[in-house]
C-alpha cells in the first residue's frame, strides 16, 4: 500500500492537448474516483500513472518512487480493465498466476496468494474453467483476483463495471467497496458513472478537458460545488441554473435579480454593482411554497414519475426549462403554474467566470 | 450437430419450402457441380479407361492405377515426384510460414514506421506472374551473368556461391526457397489480420502482468492466432501438392537437373499433356490427377480430424 502523487503531468498527441497540468496527491489507502464526460483524459491519466501510456511532461510518483521511466510491472500497480482483458486461453489459475511466474514469485507462494484472492472473491469452484465458460460478473471477478495477486501498491480500476448489466452493477460495485475495507489498499478508480463515484470514493477527483476542476469527498462536491462544470456534473437530474446579476450592494449585502426568479439577498463581499452571475439550485432542494431565500416560478410541462419522486419539467418565464423534484403521491398536472422555493443553504451562486461565490443568503 | 428447427421453415408449406431453398442453395450447387464436381467426377472415370494406338477406348478398371505404383517405368518418377513435393511443402511450412508470422509479428508490433509500407512491398511478389518471378530468378541465380555471385563476392562471401538451380542437390530446395519468397506475403497478411484483431486491452494487461513484446507475442498472441496458422498450414499444403507453374517457368517440363526439381504437378503435365519424346496419354494423367486428388484428401482428412478438433477459435 503507498501514496500517490502525480506533478504538472502533461499528454499531448501532436497538437492535441489530453491532459494539462495535472496535480494530484493521493493518500495511503485512499479510494480515489476519476470522475468524468468521455473524453474528459481520465482513462489516459489511468494508463498514464499504469505506465501504458508515456507522459508528455510531469512526474509520478508511487510510494515515495519516481516511476517514470518504470514499465508497469516495475510500478508496484495492478490494474482491472473494462473488458476485463483475461487471457482467453487460460484457466482461471493460470490467468491469476501467469503474471507472477514472470515477476519471480515462487510456486508455492503463487499457490497460497491464489488461494487466498480465490477465497476472498469466491472464486474457488472457478479455478479450473476457462473464461468463455464465467458470467460477465464472474469474469469481471477473475480480474480483481489476478490484480490482487500481484500484491500491488495501487489500484487501478477502468471502468470496471461498465460491461455488466444494472443489477450485477450494483451488487458488484458493494463487492469492490467490501474488498477495499478488507484490504485497506490504495485504489484510483475510473468511471464516467457519478453513481459509482459518490457510492465509492474517499474523494473524487473530477476531470473536464485534461484538467482537474475539483478534489474533494462525494458530499463536498455535491453541498460545495467549486465551479459550474462539477454544480452540473454531480447530481441527477443536473443542477438548474438561471442568469442573474447583481443590481445594488448594501451594507456588504447584495441584491440579486434574474428574469426567471425572484430577487435574492445574499452576503457577498466580492461582488460589484452590474456583476453577471449564475445562481444554481437543485431539483431536489426545490419545494413548492410560496416564497423562501430563493424563489421562482414555473408552468408544469411534463412529469416524470420515478416511484419513490417525480421530476416536472417547467418553462420558466425567459422561456427556458427547469426541473424540479416532487416527493409524494400528488404530482402537479401539466399546464400548472407552480412556485417553488429552495433554502438558502440550497443556493449556489457562481460569477462571470464560472467560479463559485462564498455566499450565505437570508 | 442438431440445429434447432426454425419456427418460420417448419410453418412454411412444402411447395414455398423447396423454392426457397432452391433459390439459395441453386446457385452454389449448379456452380459447384458444373466446374468442380463433374471435372472431378469425369476425371476419376478417365482413369479407369485405357485407349490403344486408335484412339478407342476401353474400361479396364484399377489397372491403370497398377500401373502407375506398380511398373517401376512409371513408379519411380511418381516416388519421385512425391518425395520432391513433400521437401517442397516442408520447406514452405519450415520457412515461409515461420517468416510470415515473424514479419506479421514484426508489423503489429506498437510504434513501427512504415507499416503501409512494410506491408506492401512485403506482399508485392505474391501479386507478381510467376513466370516473371521464375525469370527473374533465374537470370539473377545465373551463374554466368546472374548478380548473385557478383552480390555475394562484395560482401566477401563469393566462396559461397554455386550455381544452386542447376545443382541435383540444391535445385528444389532453392525452387522452394523462390516459391517461399513469392508467397510469404499471404500468411503473412492472414496472421498480421488476425493480430489486429486481438484487443488492446488483453495487451495492455500482459505489459501489466510483466512480459515484453517478445513475451507477449510467444505466450499470448501466437496462441490466439493459432486457429489462423492452422488455416495457413492447410492452404499451404493444397497449393503445394497442386504446385506446377514455377517449377515449368524456370525448369520447364522436364524439371530438371534429372527430374531433381520434379512434383506431382510437372509429372502430372508430362504424362496427360506428354512431352518431347513421351506421348499424351490421358487416361494415365487422369490416374495421376486422381492419385494427387486422394493425396490432398488425405492430407485434409488428418487435418480435419486430428488438429482441427483440438484448436479453438477465442470470441474476444
Amino acid at each position: 500500500m503507498a501514496n500517490l502523487s502525480i506533478e504538472h503531468l502533461n499528454k499531448r498527441y501532436g497538437a492535441t492537448t489530453v491532459l494539462n497540468d495535472v496535480n494530484l496527491s493521493i493518500e495511503d489507502g485512499e479510494f480515489v474516483v476519476l470522475v468524468g464526460p468521455s473524453g474528459c483524459g481520465k482513462s489516459t491519466l489511468l494508463r498514464m500513472i499504469a505506465g501504458l501510456d508515456g507522459a508528455s511532461g510531469g512526474d509520478i510518483h508511487i510510494a515515495g518512487k519516481l516511476v517514470n521511466t518504470l514499465a508497469p510491472a516495475e510500478r508496484g500497480i495492478a490494474m482491472v480493465f473494462q473488458s476485463y482483458a483475461l487471457y482467453p486461453h487460460m484457466n482461471v489459475r493460470k490467468n491469476m498466476t501467469f503474471g507472477l511466474k514472470f515477476t519471480g514469485v515462487p510456486p508455492t507462494e503463487r499457490e497460497r496468494r491464489v488461494t487466498e484472492a480465490a477465497r476472498m472473491l469466491r472464486l474457488e469452484e472457478l479455478l479450473e474453467r476457462y473464461p468463455r465458460d464465467l458470467s460477465g460478473g464472474q469474469r469481471q471477478r477473475v480480474a480483481i483476483g489476478r490484480a490482487i495477486v500481484r500484491e500491488p501498491e495501487v489500484f487501478l480500476f477502468d471502468e470496471p463495471l461498465s460491461n455488466l448489466d444494472a443489477a450485477l452493477r450494483v451488487s458488484t460495485r458493494v463487492e469492490i467497496a467490501n474488498l477495499h475495507r478488507l484490504l485497506k489498499s490504495t485504489i484510483v478508480y475510473v468511471t464516467h458513472d457519478q453513481v459509482e463515484a459518490m457510492t465509492l470514493a474517499d474523494r473524487i477527483v473530477v476531470m473536464n478537458k485534461g484538467c482537474i476542476e475539483q478534489v474533494g469527498k462525494p458530499l463536498d462536491l455535491y453541498y460545495e460545488p467549486a465551479n459550474l462544470f462539477v454544480a452540473g456534473f454531480i447530481g441527477s437530474p443536473a443542477m438548474n441554473f438561471f442568469e442573474a446579476e447583481v443590481e445594488g450592494i448594501e451594507g456588504g449585502r447584495a441584491r440579486v435579480t434574474g428574469a426567471a426568479f425572484r430577487t435574492l439577498d445574499i452576503s457577498a463581499a466580492s461582488l460589484k454593482v452590474g456583476d453577471r452571475l449564475t445562481v444554481g439550485v437543485r431539483p431536489e432542494h426545490l419545494v413548492r411554497g410560496e416564497a423562501g431565500a430563493f424563489t421562482a416560478e414555473g408552468i408544469v410541462e411534463l412529469v416524470e414519475r420515478l416511484g419513490e419522486a417525480s421530476f416536472a419539467y417547467l418553462r420558466r418565464v425567459d422561456g427556458k426549462m427547469f426541473v424540479a423534484e416532487v416527493r409524494g403521491r400528488q404530482t402537479p398536472a401539466p399546464g400548472e403554474t407552480v412556485t417553488l422555493v429552495a433554502a438558502s443553504p440550497d443556493v449556489h451562486v457562481f460569477d462571470a467566470s464560472g467560479l463559485r461565490v462564498a455566499t450565505e443568503t437570508r | 450437430m442438431a440445429e434447432p428447427v426454425s419456427h418460420v421453415t417448419a410453418q412454411m408449406p412444402r411447395a414455398k419450402l423447396a423454392g426457397l431453398l432452391l433459390f439459395f442453395l441453386g446457385p452454389a450447387v449448379v456452380i459447384y457441380t458444373l466446374f468442380s464436381i463433374y471435372p472431378l467426377v469425369a476425371t476419376m472415370a478417365l482413369s479407369t479407361y485405357t485407349s490403344d494406338t486408335s484412339g478407342a477406348r476401353s474400361f479396364v478398371g484399377l489397372a491403370n492405377f497398377q500401373t502407375l505404383l506398380g511398373d517401376a517405368l512409371w513408379s519411380k518418377p511418381f516416388w519421385n515426384a512425391l518425395g520432391n513435393n513433400l521437401i517442397f511443402f516442408v520447406v514452405h511450412m519450415c520457412v515461409q510460414n515461420p517468416v510470415g508470422i515473424a514479419l506479421a509479428g514484426l508489423l503489429s508490433l506498437p510504434g513501427v514506421r512504415l507499416k503501409g509500407f512494410y506491408r506492401t512491398v512485403m506482399f508485392l511478389p505474391t501479386m507478381l506472374s510467376v513466370v516473371i518471378v521464375g525469370f527473374s530468378w533465374n537470370l539473377i541465380l545465373s551463374p554466368l551473368w546472374g548478380v548473385a555471385s557478383g552480390a555475394l563476392k562484395a560482401v566477401g562471401l563469393g566462396s559461397l556461391f554455386a550455381p544452386w538451380l542447376g545443382l541435383e542437390s540444391s535445385a528444389l530446395v532453392t525452387l522452394s526457397l523462390i516459391s517461399v519468397w513469392q508467397f510469404v506475403g499471404i500468411p503473412m497478411m492472414l496472421i498480421y489480420a488476425a493480430l489486429l484483431n486481438i484487443p488492446e486491452e488483453l495487451i495492455d494487461a500482459a505489459r501489466v502482468d510483466g512480459l515484453g513484446q517478445f513475451r507477449i507475442f510467444f505466450h499470448i498472441k501466437l496462441p490466439l492466432v493459432l486457429p489462423t496458422i492452422s488455416l495457413v498450414s492447410v492452404l499451404t499444403f493444397v497449393a503445394n501438392f497442386n504446385a506446377f507453374d514455377l517449377i515449368y517457368s524456370v525448369k520447364g517440363a522436364l524439371a530438371g537437373p534429372n527430374f531433381a526439381t520434379d512434383i506431382l504437378g510437372t509429372f502430372f503435365y508430362r504424362t496427360f499433356f506428354g512431352n518431347q519424346l513421351q506421348l499424351g496419354n490421358p487416361t494415365m494423367g487422369a490416374a495421376v490427377a486422381t492419385v494427387m486428388f486422394f493425396i490432398i484428401l488425405l492430407g485434409l482428412c488428418l487435418y480435419l480430424f486430428l488438429v482441427q478438433r483440438r484448436i479453438r477459435r477465442y470470441a474476444f
